[in-house]
């Protein structure tokens, strides 16, 4: 009798984990790009797909300090390592480089 | 619906409208593309469904208990029916500013708003529910040494549950309607808040998107969930007439 409601669940489920799964493989692709692996907070470039709207800047103010947005990329000091994966497992991120800091 | 979509984009040309008053369908599935491609699109409906089911959830249990121990406790019911009375003729839109002060912007603000929301018409319903229930079937239960627990569990809930399944009806659609509202005046996420944002941006078609969205949410809710679990809950537990006839 609770079929759909169970059959709905499990799809909503399998969803997610399957964007979950997406999401911590295009993280570990674009973190690649950053050998060594940081292990300490660090200075980075967010490069976007697009312009960064307002929502975007808002998110990643909550991972470190946003100093400036120039064209599709986003330049953060203080970024913590988790905090830096979590950046890169966003879908609409497309790259994390480096950044000197200035 | 496609006929609904055929009109809305023919008659575009017709109004002659600009896209900020009157966007075409196609300026509305752009802009939902849009709304994915960023991101913004599933955080917002992700925030909105986390807020819906806390609220939802936590409204429905505090109104059930509350029905049934109103419904079966006389001093309970004379000692909270003034104040319930008092609560339920201060609509919810009225506390949203003081919660919004106490506790911010955010999903607690918009929880406790959804609270407010469901809470009334699941407690008035489990109510009416728990006080319908057959005077008949509780004496005989009691003629045979049923404790009072035996006599709610055996009696009064499985009557009050078309009530209280109604009641769960009526709260989710008014959650649905206060989630709108909290997300407009409370909350810098949710699906309410693109509908706000986008027409406070001048993107009309972002608004739209958000109103289709909201639509489509509540179909999916009541199509996968509230109405397979109403039609097995009354068959299975209720005192239905289907009930009755089987046992």
């Amino acid at each position: 009798m609770l079929r759909l409601p169970a059959i709905a669940t499990a799809l909503l489920l399998l969803a997610l984990a399957a964007y979950a799964l997406a999401a911590q493989i295009g993280a570990r692709d674009k973190l690649a790009a950053l050998e060594p692996q940081p292990e300490a907070r660090g200075d980075y470039a967010i490069t976007l797909a697009f312009a960064p709207e307002r929502f975007h800047q808002v998110l990643l103010q909550d991972k470190g300090r946003l100093v400036a947005v120039r064209g599709h990329t986003v330049y953060m000091k203080d970024v913590e390592p988790a905090a830096l994966r979590s950046i890169a497992r966003n879908y609409w991120v497309q790259s994390v480089a480096r950044w000197s800091g200035s | 619906m496609l006929l609904l979509f055929g009109a809305w984009q023919l008659s575009v040309p017709l109004v002659g409208m600009s896209s900020y008053f009157y966007p075409a369908p196609a300026d509305v599935f752009a802009a939902f593309v849009d709304l994915v491609r960023k991101g913004i699109l599933p955080v917002y409906l992700a925030d909105s469904v986390l807020r819906y089911l806390t609220g939802m959830v936590a409204g429905a249990t505090l109104g059930i208990a509350a029905g049934v121990l109103i419904g079966v406790h006389r001093t309970a019911a004379l000692a909270l029916s003034p104040l319930l009375k008092f609560l339920f003729a201060i609509v919810e839109v009225a506390w949203i500013p003081i919660f919004v002060v106490w506790f911010g912007y955010g999903i607690e603000t918009i929880v406790l708003a959804l609270i407010y929301v469901v809470f009334f018409p699941v407690l008035y319903n489990t109510l009416l529910g728990v006080r319908t229930a057959p005077q008949i079937l509780v004496n005989a239960v009691r003629s045979l040494g049923a404790s009072r627990a035996d006599v709610l569990r055996l009696v009064i809930l499985p009557s009050a549950l078309p009530g209280i399944i109604t009641g769960l009806r009526l709260g989710a659609g008014f959650a649905f309607r206060g989630l709108v509202f909290a997300e407009m005046v409370a909350a810098k996420t949710g699906i309410g808040y693109l509908i706000f944002e986008g027409a406070q941006s001048q993107q009309t078609a972002r608004t739209i998107v958000g109103m289709i969205v909201m639509g489509l949410l509540w179909l999916a809710i009541d199509q996968f969930y509230l109405r397979p679990i109403e039609r097995a809950t009354i068959q299975t537990w209720g005192l239905t007439v289907d009930a009755a006839e089987r046992t």
